[in-house]
Formats: C-alpha cells, sequence, structure tokens
C-alpha cells in the first residue's frame, strides 16, 4: 500500500507536465460530454456551455483539489510556488533589492560583530575545565604563593607567572622576547600540556636548579624552524645557556600575558623569587572539583591573615581576592560589551522591521491580484503559501547576501586591530551566530509574510472587484502597524545616533587633551641591557653614556633617554618621605611614579620647566642627588612650601636617608592614559640612581623632520657598542599616542558604523513607505492636481505624515536615548550622557535625513500628469 | 430540479464510485451520469467533487486508470482493482449495518 502510494507519488511527479496536460483532457472531456448532452437535450449551445461551467464550479480549484488527491501537491506546489515567486521578484527588482540589502546588512553586520565580540569575550576559555579556574587578585611574591599553596586545601593546583624581557641572541639580529618567569604549577593549573617533551618540574623549579626552557608554538616555529628534534638543544637567554626540554601546542597562551618562553623564575630571578615584598606574580588557581570560589576564598584570607601578622612589612593590608578566570579576562571590557550588543539587537529591530514593512507594503499592492486569483478559484491555504514561499525565498537571499557581508565585515573589523583585539589572532565569522541572526530574520520574513497573507487571503472578493482595490477598509490597521514601525525605526535609530555622537564627542575631547609633551617628530626605541654583560650600576651608566654621545653626533638628531615612555604602559612608583616632615608608618608613605632620565629629555619632548631648572651635565654620579618632580607632585605634597631646594628621598626600612634635591618642576604628563589623571612623579638622573634592574630604557630622538635611514643609524651606533642587545619597539610618539586611544577610536568607529547603519535602513523605511503611499494615491494626487492644487499642497499632503512620524520618532528617540546612554557613562571621556549639543545635533540630523528620505518620493508625486493619472485606471 | 436533489453524506462518493465501476469500467464523465441516472436525478454528484474522489480512489490503489481514446480526444477510464473489489465490499456492509441500524432507531425509539 505504501509502495503504491510513494510510486504514483514518484510517477506523477517525473511524469508532472503529462499528468497535467492527461488531467486538463480529462475534464474538457467531461465538460463536452456535458454540453453535448446539453444539446441534445434541446438547449442552444451558448446556454449548455454556461449551464455546464456554473455547475462544474471552479476549474482551477477542480485541478488543485485532484492534485492534492493524486498526492503529490506538496513537492509539486513548492516548485510550482518558487517558479512563480522568482519570477515576481525579478518583476520587482526594487522591492527585491530593498528586501535582500537590508537583510544583508543586517545579518552581515551582526553576525560579524558579534563574531568578534564573541571570539574575544563569550568563547569558552581555551582550557579544560575552565569553570574551576580562578585568577588572584592582587599580584602576589612568590614566597606568599608558596605559602599560600601549602597552607590551603582547596587547590587541585595553583601558579604563577611574571612576564620579562630577556634576549635572544644567536639567530643573527638579537631579539627581545617576552619571558614567562613561571613557577612549576603554573602550566599544570592550566591544564595544557606541551606538545613535544615536557614542562618544568617542581624540583627543577629550586634556586640553582637547572637552565631548562620551554618555548611556545610561534617562538619554536619562527626561530627554531619547526625543529622536531629540537628538545635538548640549547639557545642563549640574556647571556645564560638553556636547554629546551619542552615545546607548547599551538593555539596556546597564558590568559592574559604574552609569553614568547617558559622559565622557572627560581632559576632565571633568584633575586626576585626570595623576596617576599616583589608582588609581581599573576596568579592562577584551579580548584578541587567539589570546592566552591567561596570556600576556597575563605580558607585563603585566613592564609593572608597569617602572612600579615607575620610580614607586617610587607603584607599588612593586603590580601587576596580570587576572580573566576573569564569574569578578571573580560571584566573591564564589560560595558563596551553591552553597549554593543544593545546596538546589535537595535540594528537587528531596525533591520527586521524594514523587512516586514516592505512584505507589507507589497502585499497590499498586490491585494487585488490575490483576490482576483481566490476568486478564480485558489484556495486560501494555496494564496497563504505562496506569500510565505514569497518572502522564506526573499530572506534566504538576504541570508546569503548578508552570509558575503558578514565575511567580509569580520575581515574588517579584525583589520582595525584595536589593542584589545591583539590577543586574539584567530578571529572567525562564527556559523552559529549567523544562524542565529538568520532564523530571526527567516522569522520576520514568516510572520510578517503570514500576517498580510491571511487578512488578504480573508478579504472580501466582492470588494477587491469593486471599481478599486485601493485603500480599502482592512488598510486602516495596517497603517498604523506600518506608521508604528516607522516610528520605532527611527526612534531606535535615534538612539544609536546618540550614542555613537555621544562616543565621538568623547573621543574628539581624548585627542584634544593635552598630553604634557610634544610628540611631533620624536622617534622612540626601546633597548634593555642584559644583566650578565651589565650587572653594576657603573657599566649600565657607561653604556648609556656612549650611546647618547654618539646618537646626538649623527647630524640632525637631538637624544635623550627615560626609563618608561608616556602612554607605553610601563609603570614604577616607589614610595617617598619628604626631608622635615613626620616620618609616616611604615606602608603608608605617598607612593609617586619614578622616572630616570638621561639628557635634555623635557627639552626634547617640550615638557615645559614650571620652575627651577632642568638636570645639568655635573648632576651626575658622585656629586649631590638632585631630583626634579611634576606639578601634581607639588599639589599634593609641597603646596605651601617652595619646592625648589625641598629635599625627598625614597622611603626605606634598612638605609639611612640619602636626600635628594629637587631642583626644578616640570609640567605634567600624561602617562597612563590620556583620559587618566597625572600621578605624582620624580625624575632623577639615571647616572645617580641606585637601582641596577633599571637596565631598561627608552632612546626618545627627535629630528627636524623625517629622516630616512635614522632607525638604522641608530641601530648601528647600538650595536657597535654591544652587538647582542636587541632592538624592538622601534616606535614614533605619535602612534603612541594613537595607539594608546585605539581602543576608544575602536568603541567610536563601531558604534559609528551602526549608527550609519540604522540611519541608512530607517531612511529605506520611511522612503519606502511615502514612496508606497504614492504609488498607492497616484490617482488621488492627479485628480487634485487637475483640480488645481498647487506643487506646495501636493507636497504637503505626501509629506504631513512622514513629518509626523519622524517627529514622534525623534521625541521617542531622544526619551530612549536618555534611558539607555546612562549604561555608557564609563566609555565617555568628558561628556556628560545627556549632553544637550550631541542630542540637539542628532536629532536635527536624522530629522533631515527623514525628510530627505520622504522628499523624494513626494517629489515624484509633483511630476504625476493628471490625465496619466486618471487613465491609469 | 434543484430542490429534488440529496445531499450526500460523507464518505458516501467513495462507496457509490466503487460500486459504479464494479460492473464495468467507465470514464468520469460516465460514472456521474451513472449515479445520478440510476437514483433517478435524486442524486447528482459535482463535478468538484468527482475528479478529486477519482484520482483519490486511485492514490489508494483501489481503482486504475488508463487512457482511452473516444472522438479523438484522450479521455480516462477508470476500474475496478482487486483491492477496491474488496475495500466495496466492506464498505458496502459497514453502509448496510449503518443503515440498518439507523433505521431501527428511527422505528422504535
Amino acid at each position: 500500500m505504501l509502495v503504491h502510494d510513494l510510486l504514483i507519488r514518484l510517477r506523477t511527479l517525473f511524469r508532472r507536465y503529462a499528468a497535467e496536460s492527461e488531467l486538463d483532457d480529462e475534464l474538457r472531456f467531461h465538460l463536452e460530454r456535458q454540453v453535448a448532452k446539453y444539446v441534445k437535450s434541446g438547449m442552444s449551445e451558448s446556454e449548455a456551455v454556461r449551464r455546464d461551467r456554473l455547475e462544474f464550479g471552479g476549474l482551477d480549484q477542480v485541478k488543485d483539489e485532484c492534485r492534492e488527491a493524486r498526492g503529490i501537491s506538496f513537492v509539486e506546489t513548492l516548485v510550482q510556488d518558487l517558479r512563480y515567486t522568482t519570477r515576481t521578484l525579478l518583476h520587482s527588482p526594487v522591492f527585491t533589492s530593498c528586501g535582500v540589502l537590508t537583510l544583508a546588512l543586517g545579518i552581515g553586520a551582526n553576525t560579524a560583530i558579534f563574531s568578534v565580540v564573541n571570539s574575544v569575550l563569550l568563547n569558552p576559555l581555551p582550557y579544560p575545565n575552565p569553570q574551576e579556574l580562578l585568577a588572584g587578585r592582587p599580584n602576589d611574591s612568590r614566597p606568599n604563593l608558596e605559602d599560600i599553596q601549602r597552607l590551603t586545601n582547596s587547590f587541585a593546583s595553583s601558579g604563577g607567572v611574571n612576564i620579562t624581557p630577556m634576549d635572544f641572541t644567536g639567530n643573527g639580529e638579537p631579539v627581545r622576547i617576552h619571558a614567562a618567569y613561571v613557577d612549576a604549577g603554573l602550566l599544570a593549573t592550566l591544564g595544557v600540556q606541551p606538545m613535544l617533551g615536557r614542562s618544568i618540574s617542581a624540583d627543577e623549579d629550586v634556586k640553582g636548579g637547572p637552565r631548562n626552557v620551554v618555548v611556545s608554538y610561534p617562538f619554536w616555529r619562527d626561530f627554531l624552524g619547526s625543529d622536531p628534534r629540537v628538545l635538548g638543544k640549547s639557545i642563549r637567554l640574556s647571556g645564560n645557556t638553556y636547554t629546551i626540554i619542552g615545546v607548547m601546542p599551538s593555539g596556546f597562551a597564558l590568559p592574559k600575558e604574552p609569553a614568547d618562553i617558559f622559565v622557572s623564575l627560581w632559576v632565571a630571578y633568584p633575586d626576585a623569587a626570595s623576596e617576599r615584598d616583589v608582588h609581581f606574580m599573576h596568579t592562577y588557581w584551579r580548584l578541587k572539583p567539589s570546592v566552591t570560589p567561596a570556600q576556597a576564598q575563605a580558607e585563603v584570607a585566613q592564609v593572608d591573615r597569617r602572612l600579615a601578622e607575620q610580614f607586617p612589612d610587607s603584607e599588612k593590608g593586603r590580601g587576596t581576592l580570587l576572580v573566576p578566570l573569564h569574569e578578571w579576562l573580560v571584566g573591564n571590557i564589560r560595558p563596551a560589551l553591552l553597549v554593543l550588543f544593545g546596538a546589535v539587537g537595535l540594528v537587528l529591530l531596525i533591520a527586521c522591521a524594514n523587512f516586514a514593512m516592505l512584505l507589507m507594503a507589497r502585499s497590499v499592492a498586490r491585494q487585488r491580484e490575490l483576490m482576483i486569483r481566490a476568486s478564480l478559484g485558489a484556495r486560501n491555504s494555496r494564496l497563504i503559501r505562496q506569500r510565505l514561499t514569497e518572502s522564506t525565498l526573499l530572506a534566504l537571499f538576504g541570508g546569503a547576501a548578508g552570509l558575503v557581508v558578514a565575511k567580509i565585515g569580520t575581515t574588517f573589523l579584525v583589520a582595525l586591530k584595536p589593542a584589545a583585539l591583539l590577543r586574539f589572532t584567530a578571529i572567525h565569522m562564527d556559523l552559529r551566530v549567523f544562524l542565529v541572526v538568520f532564523a530571526i530574520s527567516l522569522l520576520t520574513g514568516l510572520l510578517f509574510g503570514l500576517l498580510p497573507a491571511w487578512s488578504a487571503a480573508r478579504g472580501d472578493i466582492a470588494e477587491a472587484l469593486r471599481e478599486n482595490a485601493r485603500a480599502t477598509g482592512s488598510g486602516a490597521s495596517r497603517s498604523l502597524l506600518r506608521n508604528f514601525l516607522v516610528t520605532a525605526e527611527l526612534a531606535l535609530a535615534l538612539i544609536l545616533l546618540v550614542g555613537a555622537g555621544l562616543l565621538s564627542k568623547g573621543f574628539l575631547h581624548l585627542r584634544s587633551v593635552n598630553p604634557g609633551f610634544n610628540p611631533t617628530n620624536v622617534m622612540t626605541i626601546y633597548l634593555q641591557l642584559p644583566a650578565t654583560r651589565y650587572p653594576e650600576i657603573p657599566l649600565e651608566t657607561n653604556f648609556r653614556r656612549q650611546l647618547l654621545a654618539r646618537v646626538n653626533a649623527l647630524p640632525g638628531v637631538e637624544a635623550a633617554m627615560i626609563s618608561d615612555l608616556p602612554l607605553a604602559g610601563n609603570y614604577v612608583g616607589h614610595r617617598v618621605v619628604i626631608d622635615g616632615r613626620p616620618t609616616p608608618a611604615v606602608g603608608t608613605e605617598p607612593e609617586v611614579q619614578t622616572l630616570s632620565v638621561m639628557g635634555d629629555y623635557f627639552c626634547i619632548m617640550q615638557i615645559p620647566i614650571r620652575a627651577g631648572h632642568d638636570f645639568r651635565v655635573t648632576d651626575r654620579e658622585g656629586e649631590p642627588l638632585v631630583a626634579i618632580v611634576n606639578e601634581s607632585f607639588v599639589r599634593q605634597y609641597l603646596p605651601d612650601q617652595n619646592p625648589v631646594g625641598s629635599r625627598i628621598d625614597w622611603a626605606r626600612r634598612d638605609e639611612a636617608n640619602k636626600w635628594m634635591t629637587i631642583i626644578g618642576v616640570v609640567g605634567d604628563v600624561k602617562h597612563s592614559g590620556l583620559n587618566q589623571p597625572v600621578d605624582p612623579a620624580v625624575y632623577a638622573p639615571f647616572s645617580q640612581n641606585d637601582e641596577a634592574w633599571r637596565r631598561f630604557m627608552s632612546l626618545v630622538i627627535k629630528t627636524d623632520g623625517p629622516v630616512a635611514g635614522l632607525v638604522e643609524d641608530v641601530k648601528k651606533q647600538v650595536w657597535s657598542l654591544d652587538n647582542q642587545i636587541p632592538i624592538s619597539d622601534v616606535q614614533s610618539m605619535d602612534d603612541l599616542v594613537v595607539f594608546s586611544v585605539a581602543q576608544q577610536r575602536f568603541n567610536m568607529l563601531l558604534l559609528g558604523i551602526f549608527a550609519v547603519l540604522a540611519l541608512t535602513l530607517a531612511g529605506v523605511g520611511i522612503y519606502g513607505m511615502i514612496a508606497y503611499r504614492v504609488n498607492q494615491r497616484t490617482h488621488d494626487i492627479g485628480v487634485y492636481i487637475a483640480l488645481g492644487a498647487q506643487h506646495r499642497d501636493v507636497l504637503r499632503l505626501i509629506i504631513k505624515d512622514g513629518i509626523k512620524l519622524t517627529f514622534l520618532g525623534v521625541v521617542l528617540g531622544l526619551v530612549g536615548a536618555v534611558a539607555l546612554t546612562r549604561l555608557m557613562v564609563s566609555l565617555l571621556f568628558e561628556v556628560k550622557p545627556t549632553d544637550p549639543a550631541t542630542l540637539i545635533a542628532v536629532a536635527l540630523l536624522l530629522a533631515a535625513a527623514a525628510l530627505l528620505a520622504c522628499y523624494i518620493p513626494a517629489r515624484r508625486a509633483l511630476s504625476i500628469q493628471p490625465i496619466t493619472a486618471l487613465r491609469c485606471e | 430540479m434543484p430542490s429534488r436533489s440529496i445531499e450526500l453524506p460523507q464518505g458516501t462518493l467513495d462507496l457509490l464510485i466503487l460500486r459504479t465501476l464494479a460492473l464495468k469500467p467507465l470514464h468520469g464523465w460516465a460514472v456521474s451520469e451513472r449515479i445520478q441516472q440510476i437514483s433517478s436525478d435524486l442524486l447528482r454528484v459535482q463535478q468538484g467533487t468527482l475528479y478529486p474522489a477519482l484520482h483519490r480512489l486511485v492514490r489508494r490503489g483501489w481503482i486504475k486508470a488508463w487512457g482511452t481514446s473516444e472522438n479523438k480526444r484522450r479521455a480516462k477510464s477508470y476500474e475496478l482493482t482487486k483491492a477496491g473489489r474488496r475495500q466495496l465490499e466492506i464498505e458496502r456492509d459497514a453502509w448496510e449495518k449503518l443503515t440498518a441500524v439507523v433505521s431501527q432507531i428511527l422505528r422504535t425509539a
């Protein structure tokens, strides 16, 4: 039975044309026989035919039911509907392209941005059982870490890491790499095994342990030629020889830290490893499966209290806070994420509203056709199916185009390379995201394809066939819905525009912030001296002095040095005491930024000297100690005394004071970011420095303009002094400034793109609505003009609705914006979320765009010739 | 004339078609004519229901169709299959039982 049924279905499907003509023949044969019968009984031929037709009913309907009874109708009708729909879509290119474009932009843009956000923020961490991982805040020292590890029971394992630059020599030019100083527990805690070899074991992680190194996959690929037999070979790192014992798999990275190689902290930097107050390790903790973060936190707090009692000098007031790793990684980008998600949602809403409106306008335009077909016997279900086929097909086309846009968009976003994304090298278009967005627009298509189809199918046939099928009763509710959609679109677009406007304004503010120095024509080069060959300060000073002399000898070049460049991300702070003040309790002394300089740094950077004078050549080792402070320092600590001549010193526990005399005050420099406050800072000469570990420095080189080969010349000078010093981070000061605001720029660009998208879509929406109305009322307008209406009157008639909706949209949008932009306060720099100038400007922009969108179709209305308008009926 | 015709109860058309075709193969028009004739014009089968019913019966395998040619026009003749004959018996039994029960209730209740 079943097989038989299937066979018939298949046979008829393959013999569709034959079956159709058979059915035609059969029915026509019937009609003929019937007519013949009537004629025989004495009816006239024409009377017989009429009677026959009447009795038979709708021919199409009968055929339809026969097809259905034959049971092949589903596939067959689908094929038929698809062909019909493709034809009608191709016949109305404007409608089709508007629909496809709307969906392509909506789906594509959303997928692109979602993919990026998703890869960065939502993807599970690339470690096994990531929910067990916690990050410890703030940083801690190796001895503390060891104590907590020893005295707690909550953790399956834990580990710490500090990133320190090392020099890798031996392969051509020396290279500065990021070395991860780790303990034996770190890699095990993250749960990733080396691809080759093994990681550092606990018995190697001790003072004086073997110099072993685990290298990252990129390091192995780029510097070791992907050599599979690399284990046991040696490399030179900062003057020492290390044996390679492992290679990490590709795709492995530490949660936040850039790392090219992994070495034991105890082996590579024993001095720091043994110091309880060197709180420089990021710590990561893996919970035992049955332990909750709260239990672990309680246990750690207990150990913290014991440490604070035992070592009040360094541990008092400190405490470890355990944060779920994922939260710690994305926590600070969360506001930006929320705003972007909001924007994504709004654009998707607008796109869907547009699509819905298009479908509705279309169904109204085609209502008459549908009604005629209904009267010819096409059944409701059939008509509805056809409408659905159309909206689905359109959604599919839009989705396909959206896929292309998404692909391009993702590439574009990644190419923008915002600072926050640099770490994430593998951002792909996310197919799941695409599918979700696509499903949403498909549903919109189905829903809004169905609504009008249903009411059109229900529509009164007689009414449709009445003189004109134009503005009919059921149109009122639909035009209400359309008005609502247009208003909503405008309001949503306005919210996005306000957001983008605020970010742009904030960004402009940020860019106009005076960094406190002049970055023009200043090139910077970072250098670090290896401890092996420069163990003592005089050797460092000698190198610096010679290098500066050589670089300054280059024609057209002025050069100086500073320990940490502004906006470059490095910062060293120390506690200070001020001469003549009561000594504060240990650990409560004011903390200030400390910088070392050599050469005419302030002059080259054009940092103004507010009082006193610059360092002199005579301010060097063996001479009285001197310092220069910034204005913030004076404001905060020396407000009512002459800073010049005052004396300060680093807060030390174990030495007699070595006072530095303040000889000058310089202007504040933005060090941590243009949007960050300036910390009090103390500048001292490199040559009077007493911390041998300050082996790093940046050359700042000022020229009158771009100098070809400058960097090469400087490199030559460096290597003529020491050919094993790596040179990296060659950056112009201008780039540093730009880079420091990359995240804000990225936020602004993204939201800007969204806002433009929303504006375009809303414009298309209102344009479509007005154009549709003009079409629908061609006849009325023709009559109106024929009756002597002026251009102005016609314009008013057409645009009136547009203006009303625009006004309503703007008002609602402003209300929404005021409510929503509060969420982005943390992203704004010196702009209130209700900044009136931005609100007004954006409202005007939107209104202008909307009116323009109304004006284009309205102008077409003006050109309507009364005669043609009347004739076209 | 319309006032004289009777509405066919749901499902009986299939039975009538099967019965009509039990005598000899007929084409669609002849089926409707024959039903009308035998019922003394009391039953008029709407073509709008006849042809879908024929196609449905073909699909169920109770009747089969083949092309014949009459007046140079291809027509289709329908013939009862073995399964159709069995089905006719089943439906006839059911119908007779039903009508007997219904009339008994109408008489006695």
